[in-house]
């Protein structure tokens, strides 16, 4: 019964694994067979500026989007937990977003943001004269200022929040009843309620989904950057690790250099796994009801 | 002054009513006890009156208080859950002081009158730890310890020893009403344990179906049930209740009964077994019970009936036994409406 499983992960993970590690201590071009280069692809990474700026740009993508992703993910979760009139379609629209495929998404985003005639800006301007603001200010530039590119990435990933959603909603309505009860009888306000019952029971749940996120950044990151933005605008203002280690890869054929960036992600992702697995030992005793 | 006033309060979930016209008066310091089968509605009373549940009539009167309109944070009452509803993140301590502390009593006071409340209820070594190293009966301590920390103008308990084992909830049971005593609340206690409510209450209150069977003292209740529903539902096993004019006549004076159709009633404790002159009966099984033996007859006509003997004089099964009551020991009802005939 696991025979497909296994075989697909020995196929697709594991031996591809294991050659993008060989593959980390070689030059290769698929013309020349691969040479043996030791440290030096490691060593050039460290001295090369573009990926010290993707390292930098997915570092900063994580600690900014991930924390208002799971946040926002939250806000809906407790808004759309109970039943009430909508709350199912509100749901829906919730999720939606996050089933588009993500060329397709990317695409819409691209329209989105266009300066002149995407729907973004076209709603900034209203109110404002001369192509302006309500407040006199140019709408932003978003995909050719790096700033707003970056923030325009921000942006899109803030709408596919979909399955951290759905997790949080579920983990919200396991809550158990009576301590809310409890709660109104105690004449707890609604902010009591959530920082003092919600957010607490809630943690291990939300430190959880966090750090997946933020693993997940790695890879989320690269097709809007690849289609949205294509890396820029100068100066590599959008190129993220993953975009980075594609363009390396399959734009200049330096396979070896690309191995190891891939690794250098990995290990990123291994420590992010580590620091998952401490919080779930460290929240265990929490659901020793 | 009453402590509490349900003043025919109905109640419905969705679109079945729930509650009834409920009418209870609860005066201060009393301990009533809710008692009734499940899905009678007896928590529900409780919710009406915590405001956790809107009525659909009547009003609610909490020490004078009209709250009926009230949220539940503004009736000052404190409720301990079936499942004690206790928060899992938080210690012992800062369980007990989650009420004062949510209604802005400075943290000292609130751990020190936490710690007070954890003396009163004999769970004061356990400030520190959380609920979930925390046995049946310790949660239930801290639950107790929660509801008496604010001093509230009632005591609401649903079902606060129905998850502990017997010899818990005796003991749990006894330093209930000890505590009662101590404090001198007002507290409404929900339960379907018609030992605890003999026990506990000051007054029971017998619910059937959203509806108020009876009000009356543990030693009322047991000697004058209003109804074949309370005679029934209080003792066990079961009171007996056979046709008056059926197969079996009581002995001694008997009363002058009214021309309608009767049912006499009597406790299985209350039935003469091998009287000289009696209704034959045979035995069809006895349950022993260390001291005590019941007996499972069928009368010749048909009926059941139950009879709690001495185990050493207990019948043979398959026996043929001879059964008598005393008049004095018999209860009547009206067969229409079940309710108690004293002619």
């Amino acid at each position: 019964m696991l025979t497909p499983y296994l075989v697909g992960l020995l196929v697709l993970v594991l031996l591809p694994a294991l050659v993008t590690l060989g593959m980390a201590f070689t030059d290769y071009d698929l013309l020349r067979p691969p040479s043996w280069a030791g440290l030096d692809n490691f060593t050039a990474l460290v001295d090369d500026p573009i990926f010290r700026v993707a390292l930098l740009n997915s570092v900063v993508f994580a600690l900014v989007a991930v924390p208002l992703r799971v946040l926002l993910a939250l806000g809906l979760a407790l808004l759309l937990h109970r039943r009430a009139p909508g709350v199912g379609t509100a749901r829906t629209v919730a999720l939606l977003p996050t089933a588009v495929p993500e060329i397709a998404y990317g695409l819409l985003w691209l329209w989105l943001f266009n300066p002149l005639y995407g729907p973004i800006n076209q709603l900034l301007r209203v109110g404002g004269e001369h192509g302006l603001t309500a407040l006199g200010r140019t709408p932003p530039q978003w995909l050719t200022d790096p700033t707003s590119a970056r923030a325009g990435i921000i942006l899109m990933s803030l709408f596919t929040v979909g399955e951290t959603f759905v997790v949080l909603l579920a983990a919200r309505r396991a809550l158990p009843r009576d301590v809310y009860e409890m709660a109104a009888v105690e004449d707890a306000t609604g902010w009591d309620v959530f920082r003092r019952i919600t957010l607490p029971l809630m943690a291990p749940v939300l430190a959880l989904l966090a750090v997946r996120d933020a693993v997940a950044s790695l890879h989320f990151t690269f097709v809007p950057a690849f289609v949205v933005t294509d890396g820029g605008p100068p100066p590599y203002a959008t190129t993220y690790l993953s975009l980075f280690v594609y363009q390396t890869g399959f734009e200049y054929l330096r396979y070896g250099y690309a191995a190891a960036a891939t690794l250098v992600m990995m290990l990123l992702t291994l420590a992010a796994v580590l620091v998952q697995w401490r919080l779930i030992r460290r929240y265990r005793r929490f659901y020793q009801l | 002054m009453s402590g509490l006033v349900l003043d025919g309060v109905s109640a419905a979930y969705r679109d079945t009513t729930v509650l009834h016209e409920v009418r209870l008066t609860v005066s201060r310091g009393e301990l009533l006890v809710v008692l009734g089968p499940s899905g009678a509605g007896k928590s529900t009373v409780l919710r009406v009156v915590a405001g956790l549940e809107p009525v659909t009539a009547g009003r609610v009167h909490i020490a004078g208080r009209d709250v009926t309109e009230a949220r539940p944070g503004r009736r000052n009452v404190s409720m301990v859950f079936q499942s004690y509803a206790l928060f899992p993140h938080l210690t012992v301590v800062e369980n007990i002081a989650f009420g004062l502390e949510v209604r802005d009593t400075p943290r000292g006071e609130a751990r020190q009158r936490a710690r007070a409340a954890a003396e009163t209820v004999g769970c004061a070594g356990l400030l520190d730890r959380r609920p979930g190293q925390l046995s049946g009966g310790e949660r239930q301590r801290v639950a107790l310890a929660r509801a008496l920390v604010r001093e509230p103008d009632v005591f609401l308990l649903d079902e606060p020893l129905s998850n502990l084992d017997l010899a818990l909830r005796a003991e749990m049971r006894a330093e209930l009403r000890a505590l009662h005593d101590r404090i001198g609340a007002t507290m409404v206690h929900v339960t379907h344990d018609q030992t605890e409510a003999l026990v506990l209450a000051d007054r029971i209150a017998v619910l059937r179906d959203g509806r108020v069977e009876q009000v009356g003292t543990p030693d009322e209740i047991w000697r004058t049930p209003a109804s074949t529903f309370v005679a029934r539902f209080v003792g066990s096993p079961a009171m007996n209740l056979l046709p008056a004019d059926g197969p079996l006549r009581p002995g001694g004076e008997a009363p002058t009964l009214p021309d309608e159709p009767l049912e006499i009633g009597f406790r299985p404790e209350a039935v003469i077994l091998d009287a000289a002159e009696g209704t034959p009966a045979t035995v069809d099984r006895v349950e022993v019970i260390g001291e005590d033996a019941y007996a499972y007859l069928t009368l010749s006509a048909g009926q059941p009936v139950v009879a709690r003997v001495p185990a050493v004089r207990r019948p043979e099964r398959g026996a043929t036994v001879r059964l008598d009551v005393r008049w004095a020991d018999t209860h009547l009802f009206h067969v229409a409406s079940g309710r108690r005939c004293d002619p």
